[in-house]
């Protein structure tokens, strides 16, 4: 019989065969895993002549003929410079605002705790499209459609319950008396807070503003029906370019490179901070 | 528990500010928290109960957002009845079902399998686990995106050698999108595509917190590979497994991106779940109150199966422990 190691980076597993089916199976997941996107980004750098080829071509000289067209004739920067501002300016107010909460949640035993955190909780439950039509009235009476400001509102409330989620259990783990001390010798709470507490939690804090940056980049029901022109961001944008009959499928790619770029850049570079903190936060839940 | 701890903590605590606002301050354990919690729950309370009451007030209205002349009036639970009787909304669950159970099940055990086959110990293993994980870290629009290119007639490359592969088998080409029954299929496809890497990430750590000890004593026992993934890996699996399964099947339920961009719920109305049939009413038809009645409808559908999830949950957790 041969043996199994059962922990992912187990120190004292027991040496294992190294079936080569093993390998084969592996690398066919991956291959089909990212294949699709490779081909979409290889699109994106080719001339339009090549990309509307029925047969797929290989090898070609690489061309930035699609790109060219997105930035100088469809302004697609605009959209790009939207979608920076919204997500940005919501993962900071979000992470702000949501950090006191999830620290009230974390330190005080106050009556409604438990309750307040649960409703929170409930706020993630609901499903965006059922609250899209009201939301749509309502930012119409108040002049928000279509404006960045709209956007950030929205974003920073639909991104508050788990950034408070998270945020609460990493606090718990951070002893008290460290504030404690700070506090005795004569700091303000929020200086405390702030000397102390912060640098302590900054590791955490900066993967859940990693999540929720991507969240907000990626969000794409709201944005297609809350934003028409001024305040359209990448993914409605993107959208324009795959309806229709004659679809370039060069400036799809290149769309799909402009859009996903930011990302790919996050998660290369954060990849380990990335992996752990995906599966532990789900499983916080 | 470690909370109780804090808060029995002696509040004799030196702090730099008197006067007014420390009587807000952190001292105060009444108030203090609420002052933190205060922004948050604002920004909720607008955002989140604010428009659930106007859905029930428009719910119970007649408002029809293109026609804004028309005197918006009473009409109790009229709407509810409408959704209900209209043979489309039945369609669009039966759809919405066939799609959520179809995707989390193949989701399911292909992401158990790979999650097995990397517990081995396996030389560059760590670098491919993030090839494996790309369709989930791309944005839900783009993966709908890849795949439609994908199978677009006449370009793709699905189109072109998976078409290849049957028109020298005779069949012709396949035609993914624009037959009903393949489309839906489809979806399901790409949906398992993008998701079951979630599967994966999930069952991999569930996996990773399984403790040796049990392993080694069915080892001493002598008990086969299967026999040890049925007695030991499942159960002790199952509060990871659950919790990946609730997830994803609560996700796949309203998914949207995927459906509205490549198949916008047609061939005919062949893959027009719930999601897309709510977005057609309220967004495409402007009727806002049907559509309000259809979306309170749908979060009662959630929350029922959420608790049914978590009952079951509890009780299986129960009897492992």
């Amino acid at each position: 019989m041969k043996k199994l190691s059962y922990t992912m980076e187990s120190p004292n597993a027991p040496p294992v065969q190294r079936n080569w089916w093993v390998y084969v199976v592996i690398v066919l997941v991956c291959v089909v895993n990212f294949l699709p996107y490779l081909w979409v980004v290889m699109t994106g750098f080719m001339d339009g002549a090549t990309s509307a080829s029925a047969t797929p071509t290989w090898f070609f000289t690489p061309s930035l003929e699609a790109f060219n067209y997105l930035i100088s004739e469809k302004g697609i920067l605009k959209n790009f410079f939207n979608s920076v501002v919204v997500s940005l300016a919501s993962t900071f107010f979000s992470v702000t605002i949501g950090m006191f909460c999830a620290y009230a949640l974390a330190r005080y035993d106050f009556p409604g705790r438990d309750d307040v955190s649960f409703w929170v909780l409930t706020n993630r439950m609901m499903p965006p499209v059922a609250v899209l039509i009201p939301i749509f009235v309502t930012f119409q009476t108040a002049g928000l459609l279509d404006t960045l400001l709209g956007l950030i509102i929205l974003y920073t409330a639909m991104q508050l319950p788990f950034v408070v989620w998270m945020l609460t259990g990493y606090f718990r783990d951070i002893p008290r008396r460290y504030e404690e001390s700070a506090m005795v010798d004569g700091d303000t709470w929020f200086a405390a807070f702030r000397k102390v507490t912060l640098p302590v939690m900054a590791p955490s804090i900066t993967a859940t503003a990693i999540f929720v940056m991507i969240l907000s980049w990626n969000e794409f029901a709201f944005a297609t029906f809350l934003t028409s022109n001024q305040a359209k961001t990448m993914p409605p944008a993107i959208m324009a370019y795959s309806i229709g009959a004659d679809i370039r499928w060069n400036v799809l790619g290149a769309a799909v490179v402009l859009i996903t770029a930011p990302l790919i850049l996050f998660v290369l570079l954060l990849q380990r901070q990335f992996i752990s903190g995906l599966s532990q936060g789900v499983v916080r839940k | 528990m470690s909370i109780s701890e804090h808060t029995t903590a002696t509040p004799t605590l030196a702090f730099g500010q008197r006067g007014f606002l420390s009587r807000f301050g952190p001292s105060n354990r009444t108030i203090f928290p609420w002052v933190l919690m205060a922004p948050t729950l604002i920004i909720l309370f607008a955002l989140g109960i604010y428009p659930f009451l106007y859905s029930l007030y428009i719910a119970s209205h007649n408002v029809i957002l293109s026609k804004p002349y028309i005197p918006q009036f009473f009409v109790g639970l009229y709407q509810y009845q409408a959704v209900v009787q209209d043979p489309e909304f039945w369609h669009a669950m039966r759809k919405t079902l066939f799609f959520t159970v179809q995707a989390v099940f193949i989701e399911f055990w292909l992401g158990l399998g790979l999650a097995l086959l990397f517990q081995r110990q396996l030389r560059g293993i760590a670098y491919m686990r993030i090839f494996i994980l790309i369709p989930m870290i791309l944005p839900p629009l783009v993966a709908a995106l890849i795949w439609r290119y994908m199978f677009y007639p006449g370009a793709g490359l699905m189109t072109y050698y998976v078409g290849g592969i049957t028109r020298a088998l005779g069949l012709g080409e396949i035609p993914f999108l624009s037959d009903p029954n393949i489309a839906f299929q489809t979806l399901v496809f790409v949906d398992v595509w993008e998701w079951t890497p979630f599967m994966f990430l999930m069952l991999s750590a569930g996996l990773a917190s399984i403790p040796r000890q049990p392993y080694e004593a069915a080892e001493i026992d002598g008990a086969g590979s299967w026999r040890v993934f049925w007695t030991i890996t499942m159960p002790l699996l199952r509060p990871a497994i659950l919790i990946a399964v609730i997830i994803r099947t609560m996700d796949a339920f309203r998914t949207y991106e995927l459906i509205v961009i490549m198949t916008r719920g047609g061939p005919g109305n062949a893959t027009t779940t719930l999601n897309v049939y709510l977005t057609k009413t309220g967004l495409e038809f402007f009727d806002a109150s049907k559509a309000a009645a259809l979306s309170l409808i749908m979060m009662m559908i959630i929350i029922v199966m959420s608790f049914v999830f978590i009952r079951v949950f509890r009780s299986k957790t129960e009897l492992a422990e």
